[in-house]
């Protein structure tokens, strides 16, 4: 490398991580955060309220050494994005619900060859740009067959940030797609944003083989492991394919074979739950009602409990981080220890089911749903809650 | 004494291990698979640095024989893959194997905007007439009443000239072959593999199994292929023929082979002097600059 | 201090939201407060009802919006009209004197603040800058800032060509709302702005 080369590695490596305190904007927060991460490789479609991350990443990206991609549509999108990860990047695509919908091929083929990939969805209404949660079960489920999908919920523009670096950390060391289920709520908004030194923003890449193509199986791995990793052109002649695939990679009809890929690649993620799918508890030592809340609904939640604190009301708060893979043991803890679990989101009462499914009936439940392309209000959660009946 | 068996040269780029291949007995796949191997033994291509990428289908099925690095399964989105792949690394040659309904009909979209990019990929596109894989349905190269499975009373379905489409959308190198000409096939895959740039290779092919006994009341092979035969005019021959001659006839040959800047993302910073031009559009009559991005 | 909620009103193309992130962006960066701004528009690109709301504290911002304001500012009649009901009826309200001329909803235990901005944008030469006349006779009535600190704001979120006419624009009105030259902002704009307002403060 010449003197010139270096020097602009070093300007691209310095403009990556744009350390300091921020007011921004929740989706170029997002693109701040893939940066940091690591991405160098970017496609989109344009659907509004996405934009602002395909604009800030058409900017950011080539002045970094990546690569931005306007796709012809969502499917170019998200598969360019498969196919650039088999390659060896870093890579990101983001959409809105409707643009979301043209995904899900794409994350089959991903989970089912497991490449890396990261999806942010700018939840909105239908056709509309008004707030709404109503896509928290497509993330998970969207795609045809078996998988678990890793799905986190950021509330604020920080944790866009803080989020969108952890999504490439769980894709690179799961090898699976990674979802960012923002909500025009957060994206929209600017707020004060802190982005740490670059030397303290973990960064995870994915494992390399070390083998040599003559022993290396490409999708060999532990029990509820993760193969390693040979990328394409390497000479490692690796078939990934979305079909039915033994270790080596051969389309097998076997369905020993096929048992066997269908439970490893789900329990990667599941039998890892309790270290993907954090949680934060606020005030919950001595709670008898609990708000259950992902993404910006934790918000009015944390509001509402301060409120019914000064009532004397024992209440806490579960902020989901991580709402797939279901964060089980923390869910069910609650149906042991609560009087009440209230679950808290902005469509017409989806994931509420699992809450309380998980809850399975040890204590009372119930639900503040609504979907009018706004955050709840507080003071709707403790309306809510008064219809009830006695909160402790 | 008995001379020692002959092995085809060719042996040591397949995939032994799946042999025999799922490939109906006179399917075009075949040959295909041996005419792109023939090609990067010729070139003297390293199989190693190579990636190929199929969808769904028959044809899809062709790089799964090869000892290269394959990307498969996703019907229609093999040049979405192809794209994503040569973003990121441009060193990569990237050979994408597609039946016609992969290519253009679920593809189609790609298939125009990876042309009008000038993505550097060699496209092999096997017309075989129909969907084979899913049982012999109408497809975007269909003759037109032509019976399918799901065009029982004659296909309504007007069919696409894949090559004219190709070249209209900015495609820079396109050429048309079939598996009856096995010399000139073997050319234009060979010099598909040479091109840099977007680069498509139609095979005019036979479906034994569905087409040719739906559509052309034979499974013979042979026959087919005399079919083929029949409807294929070069475009030397098609010169010197009237139009009603021509009517209902596949041009075969080169229809174009150029050079314009390949695609490297949709926006990048410019260094060199031929990154300048690649971003400027093409057929700019004043190559120099007048003309902005 | 409490969390206060602030709403910017106008017409699209007045630069309303681009007054709340400057004032967020002054506020969470030079003064080192927690701001949370939202906004929405219509889906024109020009002349639809705009509005954004900023959010300032002391503390995190957890709900972002409220169901009242504390301030209002209002760079347009039907945008007055729209969000005055919002308003605290003993908040502060700003609006362009040129531009907003009835006043008769508002609550009378309101403050008001008449700012001939689009008029003194316009002698400043580019009525575009009017959004900046308010923001700066805004912060030097509220004193959330000073003009260094909505200088270098702006220079974050201005483009360069216009970044001379915006910080004039600040000052005039910062100025105007400490008296400084009152004489000169006045006198370019009294003829119609007095004949529209009725008058500033209570």
């Amino acid at each position: 490398m010449g003197q010139e080369g270096a020097a602009k590695e070093k300007a691209a490596k310095e403009n990556r991580v744009l350390t300091g305190v921020h007011f921004m904007q929740g989706n170029y927060a997002v693109v701040e955060g893939a940066l940091a991460a690591g991405c160098n490789f970017f496609a989109g479609y344009p659907i509004t309220p996405a934009n602002e991350i395909s604009e800030g990443m058409s900017k950011r990206l080539p002045a970094v050494g990546g690569v931005f991609l306007q796709g012809e549509d969502e499917l170019c999108s998200i598969n360019a994005v498969a196919g650039a990860s088999l390659a060896g990047a870093k890579a990101m695509t983001a959409t809105a619900s409707a643009g979301y919908d043209y995904f899900q091929e794409g994350l089959e083929y991903g989970v089912a060859v497991e490449a890396p990939m990261v999806i942010v969805d700018v939840q909105r209404c239908r056709g509309e740009n008004f707030a709404t949660q109503a896509d928290i079960m497509q993330v998970h489920w969207g795609p045809a067959g078996d998988h678990e999908m890793v799905v986190l919920a950021p509330s604020s523009v920080q944790e866009l940030f803080d989020f969108t670096v952890r999504a490439f950390n769980l894709a690179e060391e799961y090898r699976t797609p990674v979802i960012v289920l923002s909500e025009t709520t957060i994206a929209l908004m600017r707020e004060r944003l802190v982005i740490p030194e670059e030397d303290k923003i973990p960064v995870v890449n994915r494992r390399w083989t070390s083998k040599t193509p003559e022993t290396y199986l490409p999708f060999e791995a532990e029990e509820w492991g993760v193969p390693d990793f040979a990328g394409l052109g390497r000479g490692y002649h690796t078939i990934y394919s979305i079909n039915p695939h033994d270790e080596k990679g051969s389309i097998e009809w076997d369905p020993d074979v096929f048992q066997r890929l269908y439970t490893r690649i789900p329990a990667k993620i599941s039998k890892h739950r309790e270290k993907i799918s954090t949680v934060q508890h606020y005030r919950m030592d001595d709670a008898k009602t609990a708000l259950v809340a992902y993404g910006s609904e934790v918000r009015p939640c944390l509001d509402a409990m301060t409120m019914l604190r000064e009532g004397g009301k024992k209440v806490g708060v579960l902020k989901l981080d991580v709402p797939w893979p279901f964060p089980e043991e923390a869910v069910s803890d609650l149906g042991k220890r609560m009087d009440l679990v209230v679950t808290v989101e902005m469509n017409t009462g989806k994931y509420a089911g699992e809450i309380e499914r998980a809850c399975s009936g040890r204590c009372r439940t119930g639900r503040v749903t609504k979907n009018r392309g706004l955050i709840h209000s507080p003071e709707e959660i403790l309306e809510a809650l008064e219809c009830m009946g006695e909160v402790s | 004494m008995t001379a020692a068996p002959q092995i085809n040269p060719l042996r040591k780029y397949v995939r032994e291990d799946r042999m025999p291949h799922f490939f109906c007995p006179g399917c075009g796949c075949g040959q295909v698979l041996s005419s792109f191997l023939r090609g990067v033994d010729a070139l003297g291509l390293d199989i190693d640095k190579m990636t190929a990428v199929a969808g769904v289908g028959c044809t899809a099925r062709i790089p799964v024989y090869i000892k290269m690095d394959t990307l498969h399964g996703v019907h229609g989105r093999t040049l979405a893959w192809a794209t994503g792949i040569k973003l990121h690394s441009p060193d990569t040659k990237v050979v994408v194997f597609a039946g016609d309904g992969d290519a253009v009909s679920i593809g189609g979209n790609h298939f125009i905007h990876a042309a009008r990019r000038n993505l550097d990929v060699l496209m092999i596109v096997v017309n075989n007439f129909n969907f084979a894989m899913t049982g012999g349905q109408v497809a975007p190269m269909t003759p037109p009443g032509s019976v399918t499975m799901t065009t029982p009373y004659g296909s309504g379905e007007p069919p696409f000239d894949l090559c004219a489409l190709a070249v209209a959308a900015g495609a820079t190198y396109v050429a048309r072959t079939a598996t009856s000409r096995i010399p000139q096939m073997d050319l234009a895959i060979e010099k598909g593999l040479k091109h840099s740039g977007f680069g498509v290779v139609e095979v005019l092919s036979q479906c034994p199994t569905h087409f040719g006994r739906y559509a052309l009341g034979s499974a013979s092979p042979a026959k087919l292929l005399d079919w083929i035969e029949g409807i294929c005019v070069s475009r030397e021959r098609a010169n010197s023929m009237t139009s009603e001659q021509i009517e209902g006839k596949l041009l075969t040959g080169e229809f174009v082979h150029k050079s314009r800047p390949i695609f490297k993302g949709s926006t990048f910073i410019q260094e060199s002097p031929s990154d300048k031009e690649s971003a400027f559009i093409e057929g700019c009559p004043d190559k120099k600059g007048e003309c902005r991005p | 201090m409490k969390p206060i909620s602030i709403r910017f009103s106008g017409f699209g193309g007045q630069g309303i939201i681009l007054s709340a992130v400057v004032l967020g962006d002054a506020l969470v960066i030079h003064r080192g407060l927690y701001a949370a701004q939202t906004q929405s528009y219509g889906s024109e690109a020009r002349g639809g009802q705009c509005q954004s709301e900023l959010m300032v504290s002391e503390e995190p911002i957890l709900t972002p919006i409220r169901a009242s304001n504390d301030i209002l500012v209002s760079m347009f009649q039907t945008s007055l009209d729209s969000y005055i009901g919002f308003l605290r009826r003993d908040g502060t309200l700003f609006v362009d004197s040129g531009l907003v001329a009835d006043l008769s909803r508002v609550p009378p235990e309101t403050t008001r603040h008449a700012v001939p901005a689009t008029e003194i944008a316009l002698a400043l030469g580019n009525k575009m800058a009017a959004n900046m006349v308010m923001l700066g006779y805004f912060a030097g009535v509220t004193k959330m800032l000073n003009l260094e600190q909505l200088d270098r704001a702006l220079g974050e979120n201005v483009r360069k060509e216009f970044l001379d006419l915006n910080k004039k624009a600040i000052r005039t009105g910062f100025d105007l709302s400490t008296g400084k030259n009152k004489e000169i902002a006045e006198e370019k704009a009294e003829e119609k702005a007095e004949r529209k307002t009725e008058g500033r403060g209570r």
